[in-house]
């Protein structure tokens, strides 16, 4: 008794007037206040947890980025380079070091 | 006493666990025991540009122009950070004696003017001076220190402006540790203050701990990876404010470059890039990233000559 006549009321302070149109409302709302609802809230509540998670795996991201930026990639770079010069070196070596190096045990024999 | 006995007792100390505690090495001054370290995790970072040129006019006198145009941290109550441009010449003269005598001045063009002399009067006995001359009142300040090194330790006497009085001893205990201790007066603040601190040092590692009666506890670590490659740490601790910092850093020393990087605690990462282009000149690159407070520092700059 109590559940029809509340539901116009709801229907009325929610549609203002238009009554089949909020009728139609009405009876969707009442079998669905528990499930669209819930539907809804569900859905919000994970729209504002993946932003949020969205958000603070952005800034991690940001924070583990320009850190690796700063503090690594310049050793990369500089290592490289290290290693570049002394390939070089050892070429050159190579090339100059070569000959005598096979023709210097005689020498000294 | 034991060991020394036994020791005078064997004939022979080829033994290498048994050292010999009467000529132990001559320990690290009190204020440098934490030289490797500040070495490490502390470049002089700076935001802007600099520019250093030194120019010798003969094997003792040389005379050093520096420029510096950037932006200055200024200190503030509130979280947010206020930076003001500035921009600033340094004139300096040096005359270096490698025998004896050191003699560095240096004046700003915003006024300030800074003096260091050492002097060695003898191998063992040194006195250094620094003074500062600022334009503002009350932040001129004069330091003397008398220093005497010993066989196995070394000793060093501090008067400054203010009624400022110092002391230090540190001692070598066995080859590769050595323990001191400081006692400090400031007359015109009516303080006074105590300090310990140990060393431990081989070739590969350099461990410090010091403690001082003002509440701060610091602890260091180097670890000299390889000859190319150390890796610092720090531990710093506060009594009266109760806060802890640490930082972890690295030093690459490499044939064309030296590179600096430091990450600590507070959010606050750095590094430091000493590039050699050619003999004498050096281009230098300083990143600072403060996460937590959103400032971010970068400065570029150049060194000639030395």
């Amino acid at each position: 008794m109590v559940a029809p006549s509340a539901a116009p009321q709801k229907a009325g302070a929610g549609a203002s007037g238009g009554k089949g149109w909020g009728r139609g409302m009405n009876f969707g709302s009442v079998t669905g206040t528990s499930l669209t609802d819930k539907a809804r809230r569900a859905a919000s509540n994970t729209a504002r947890f993946s932003q949020k998670l969205l958000w603070s795996t952005g800034k991690a991201a940001w924070i583990a980025g320009t850190t690796f930026l700063i503090l690594v990639v310049p050793l990369i770079i500089e290592m490289d380079r290290e290693q570049q010069m002394v390939d070089m070196e050892s070429q050159q070596a190579g090339l100059l070091g070569a000959p005598p190096l096979p023709g210097s045990p005689p020498a000294v024999k | 006493m034991g060991a020394v006995f036994a020791k005078s007792d064997s004939p022979s100390p080829d033994r290498s666990p048994s050292p010999d505690w009467l000529n132990l090495p001559c320990p690290v001054k009190y204020d440098e025991i934490q030289r490797e370290n500040i070495m490490s995790l502390k470049p002089e970072l700076f935001e802007g540009l600099r520019f250093d040129f030194t120019k010798p006019l003969n094997q003792r006198f040389s005379l050093s122009h520096s420029l510096f145009m950037g932006s200055v941290e200024v200190p503030s109550q509130g979280a947010q950070i206020i930076k003001v441009p500035a921009a600033h010449y340094e004139f300096g003269a040096n005359l270096i004696d490698q025998r004896m005598m050191m003699l560095i001045g240096r004046i700003l063009t915003d006024g300030r003017m800074s003096a260091r002399i050492k002097y060695d009067f003898t191998d063992r006995f040194s006195v250094k001076v620094n003074a500062q001359l600022t334009n503002e009142p009350h932040f001129s300040q004069g330091m003397f220190h008398f220093d005497y090194r010993g066989k196995d330790y070394q000793t060093q006497l501090q008067l400054g402006n203010n009624a400022f009085y110092g002391f230090n001893y540190i001692q070598s205990v066995t080859p590769t540790v050595a323990l001191g201790g400081e006692v400090f007066w400031l007359g015109h603040q009516r303080k006074s203050g105590i300090g310990f601190a140990g060393r431990y040092n081989t070739d590969k590692v350099v461990a410090t701990g010091q403690f001082a009666s003002t509440g701060i506890v610091s602890l260091t670590y180097v670890q000299r990876v390889s000859d190319k490659v150390s890796l610092a740490s720090d531990f710093l601790y506060n009594w009266n404010s109760k806060e802890a910092t640490t930082s972890v850093g690295y030093d690459y020393l490499l044939r064309q470059c030296r590179l600096r990087g430091r990450l600590d605690t507070n959010g606050c990462i750095a590094a430091y890039l000493e590039e050699r282009l050619n003999l004498g000149v050096n281009f230098l690159l300083s990143a600072e990233i403060d996460h937590w407070k959103k400032d971010y520092k970068f400065g570029f700059g150049m060194t000639v000559g030395e």
